[in-house]
């Protein structure tokens, strides 16, 4: 029986919508509370003002129960920020809605409470990130190994428990649970996760296999030389750990501005308390004013300004395919001037593509050729079989039957197969495989080839990483708009040098293991904000340390996209400018908000206080402002 | 080495320790309730037919009943829903330690299993290749540990919520028979009588325990207090 999965109940902190104890039915109950908690009060509220006209007591009834429902949460929310010193606008919203109600203003500071608990839950539910990173890391990483005994046997045990020098059996599609060196075997792995490179890597006797790599193609027995808590992949877990840890906390434009303005409320409320009694008002009613203008001063436009500017914001990038983590993603991306990008998988597709058919020294037909090759990379699934066969279908080679087919693993492949009324024994696979078959003057060491011999003829095959057909059209755009596109990839440099060409970007960063970028990417975020893109494990340190991680739905990593703050859920990276404008857009909303909404308090509800105008035009533009707020973060939702 | 983990107790010690503990874990503060939404809402109607047979008899208006069901039923449910949430964060708590243990603890994990294992019978090889099956899976390690080891079920509980739900609906039930019993003669005492019996025979029921003496005892008890209050009403 398959035990029981914890690791998402303890990514999620301990989440009682994921508890293990609560039958899986009931666990329904949790979805969304705070939201459905404060749309409750809403109601209550909205019944509470119908019944102010006529029946007071029973709208006190629910105005009760508003405060229940949305002040008590609100409540343990300040009192934990007053409990660490934090003077923010919760915090003033909470104590004005409270102290509403002891000047007779109740039903003013239950909309606040309200609509306060309704734009916190909507963003809490909009941005609620129940796995981490490391969770989908540890799920790829094996728990358990089949160590060799002495005597051949082999049984399960705890990687963490099996001690450097051990022997462990790894089987064919497995992923390799501890670093070590090939003993007995031969595969190719593939490292794409871990180290960006497309093309896999062909693993003999002697050769050293780290953790996290997959086995392609046939068992092998590893010597084990390094211990769990050291190995590649548990070296990966601590630099997401150490990436997510030194990320710069962004804060929204809205809370820097908040601590200042509550402070600011706050100390001159006090001060309001103690100097009115003494020119004009008594202590009763200078303490009336103080609080009156404690109230007049956290109106429902400041409120509402910020949250439905978020709120819209990213509900026009869902529309587009975009999934923001949070409206804060937004205030980080505005600010970032660098973006990275990953090159395997992220500016190319990651899928292989048979490049060029190279003909040495033969007139044999290239297009039957390439028929030949398909026949025989048709009975293996190898993401080079994959490229051989998609290409000879474009190209329309011709059908051939292969006869006596055998595979030698990690190698190549080998049959006969019947041309022109001859029957040629052919061999695909890497240069150790063909090299004893060829002539010296014709076999290439170190290039990174793939060989075709058919009877005498020899061919060598080309592949290479499909570029996306939107990445120069992005970094043309990304240029225009003033910003710094680059790439960074764990692959050799030539590769990187001739993507950067071909795709338009002039610099770029190769070899870079996940430590060298992680180290890069906090080195430019020092130099201003930094957003990375990228899509595999080996990104997943730099997504989580830069001060937007960008990654792409479909083909990334579990572990990249929890380690993101954005995911491209389409995997259309040409959506990073229109993103970008968006995010700058939605900060200058929210600015405007907090401006018109600062300008109700100064120019409205204050002199209404002072009694310099009267209430009713007070309360209309009062309410005006707040609509107006509303409409103004709803262009937003525009598409464009 | 043993000293921090078993605090200077034998393994067998530790492991009996550690299920009175989880059986703590697992019943309500009070330690009356069973869990559920379904036994929740079944005290509910016991605990609701009680306390209106005792206003009643102090000749409690009748319009107070229904102020009386509202207020109950808000009451009810708030507190039946928090007593549910405190036993879900104990748990929490539980299975928080418990994964602590076997991150920072493993060798004495591994002697409590062989200790649990050798208590089922294993031994000698059998029972190191069995240990050694646990040990290779931290998920099937802790869930072994915290069904074994603590005595805890997983995915028994309802939500809290679900729960509070259950006395709500108990009250309402409850509340609505015995207010229509107030214009019956002697209403109220075959009402609450009536409910106590067929929610105490439903709890036996559900529970596998003697349906006659459960029903008999929970008769007898309403019967005592209400006879108490007459009399004491008498008295003073």
């Amino acid at each position: 029986m398959t035990p029981y999965q914890f690791d998402e109940f303890f990514a999620s902190g301990l989440s009682e919508s994921v508890s293990p104890f609560l039958t899986p039915s009931s666990r329904k109950w949790s979805k969304n509370l705070p939201l459905k908690s404060s749309f409750l009060a809403a109601f209550f509220l909205a019944l509470a003002f119908a019944f102010s006209f006529f029946h007071p007591i029973l709208s006190n009834l629910f105005l009760t129960l508003v405060f229940f429902l949305a002040g008590i949460p609100a409540i343990l929310s300040a009192v934990e920020d007053f409990k660490n010193f934090e003077i923010n606008i919760d915090l003033l919203m909470t104590l004005s809605a409270f102290i509403s109600l002891f000047i007779g203003s109740g039903l003013e500071g239950a909309l606040l409470l309200v609509l306060f608990e309704i734009s916190g839950s909507l963003e809490e539910s909009v941005g609620a990130k129940a796995k981490s990173a490391v969770t989908h890391l540890r799920v790829l990483s094996p728990t358990f190994a089949f160590v060799v005994d002495p005597s051949g046997n082999y049984f399960e045990k705890a990687v963490r428990e099996i001690e450097i020098g051990s022997k462990i059996l790894v089987k064919a599609g497995e992923i390799v649970p501890l670093d070590g060196t090939i003993l007995e075997g031969s595969s190719s792995v593939n490292l794409v996760h871990l180290t960006g490179e497309a093309l896999p890597k062909l693993k003999m006797q002697g050769d050293h296999v780290p953790a996290g790599a997959r086995n392609l193609e046939a068992s092998f027995i590893l010597e084990v030389t390094r211990k769990s808590a050291d190995s590649t992949l548990s070296r990966m877990i601590q630099l997401i750990t150490q990436g997510a840890e030194a990320k710069p906390k962004v804060q929204r434009f809205l809370d820097r501005f908040g601590k200042k303005y509550s402070s600011l409320v706050i100390f001159l409320t006090f001060l309001f308390m103690f100097i009115l009694p003494f020119p004009f008002l008594g202590m009763e009613g200078s303490i009336y004013r103080a609080l009156a203008f404690m109230i007049a001063a956290s109106p429902c436009a400041l409120i509402i300004g910020a949250p439905t500017a978020y709120l819209s914001a990213i509900s026009s990038c869902a529309r587009k395919g975009i999934l923001l983590k949070g409206g804060v993603v937004l205030d980080a991306l505005s600010q970032c001037k660098r973006f990275c990008f990953d090159k395997t998988g992220t500016l190319t597709t990651g899928k292989l593509r048979l490049l060029e058919l190279i003909p040495i020294k033969t007139s044999f037909s290239p297009l039957i050729a390439l028929g030949i090759a398909e026949s025989l990379e048709r009975h293996v699934t190898h993401p080079m079989a994959e490229a051989v066969e998609r290409e000879a279908r474009r190209q329309g080679a011709p059908k051939m039957e292969v006869h006596s087919f055998s595979q030698k693993a990690g190698y190549g492949l080998q049959g006969t197969v019947d041309v022109e009324e001859k029957k040629l024994s052919v061999f695909l696979g890497s240069n150790d495989f063909i090299k004893e078959r060829i002539p010296a003057e014709l076999f290439r060491p170190g290039e990174p080839y793939s060989l075709l011999l058919i009877g005498e003829h020899l061919f060598y095959l080309r592949f290479s990483d499909e570029l996306r057909n939107e990445g120069k059209e992005t970094i043309a755009k990304l240029y225009q708009m003033g910003l710094k596109p680059m790439i960074m990839t764990g692959d050799n440099l030539s590769n990187a040098q001739k993507t950067a060409e071909e795709i338009g970007i002039s610099e770029y960063l190769a070899e870079l293991k996940p430590e060298d970028k992680l180290n890069l990417i906090a080195k430019f975020s020092e130099e201003g904000g930094l957003a990375m893109i990228g899509d595999g494990i080996n990104d997943a340190p730099a997504l989580a340390r830069a001060t937007v991680g960008i990654s792409l739905g479909k083909i990334a990593s579990a572990t990249a996209q929890d380690a993101s703050d954005i995911i491209l859920l389409n995997d259309d990276i040409s959506l990073i400018p229109w993103l970008t404008l968006k995010a700058k857009k939605t900060t200058a909303i929210v600015k405007q908000n907090l401006f018109l909404a600062l300008s109700i308090i100064l120019l409205v509800t204050t002199p209404a206080l002072l009694g310099l105008i009267p209430l009713w035009l007070a309360v209309l533009l009062h309410e005006g402002g707040t609509i107006l707020v509303g409409l103004n973060s709803l262009r937003l939702l525009k598409r464009g | 080495m043993s000293d921090s983990h078993f605090k200077g107790k034998e393994v067998v010690e530790h492991l009996y320790d550690a299920r009175l503990k989880g059986k703590a874990a697992t019943s309500e503060v009070h330690g009356a309730e069973l869990p559920g939404h379904f036994f929740s809402c079944f005290d509910a109607i016991k605990e609701t037919a009680i306390l209106m047979l005792i206003l009643h008899l102090l000749a409690f208006q009748t319009y107070l009943f229904l102020i009386f069901i509202l207020l109950l039923m808000v009451y009810k449910f708030g507190r039946s829903s928090l007593l549910g949430w405190i036993r879900l964060q104990r748990l929490h708590r539980l299975i928080e330690e418990e994964r602590w243990e076997i991150e920072h603890h493993r060798q004495q994990e591994r002697k409590e299993l062989e200790a649990l294992y050798q208590a089922k019978g294993f031994s000698g090889r059998m029972l190191q290749e069995v240990v050694d099956v646990l040990m290779a899976d931290d998920n099937r390690l802790l869930q072994v540990m915290l069904e074994e080891e603590l005595g805890l079920t997983l995915e028994a509980f309802e939500h809290p919520l679900k729960q509070g739900f259950g006395a709500l609906i108990g009250v309402l039930i409850a509340g609505i028979v015995l207010y229509a019993c107030l214009f019956i003669p002697f209403g109220v005492w075959i009402g609450a009588l009536l409910l106590v019996g067929v929610t105490a025979g439903l709890s036996a029921k559900k529970e596998r325990n003697p349906i006659a003496s459960s029903v008999i005892w929970n008769i007898s008890l309403t019967l005592l207090i209400g006879l108490l209050t007459i009399f004491l009403k008498a008295m003073l």
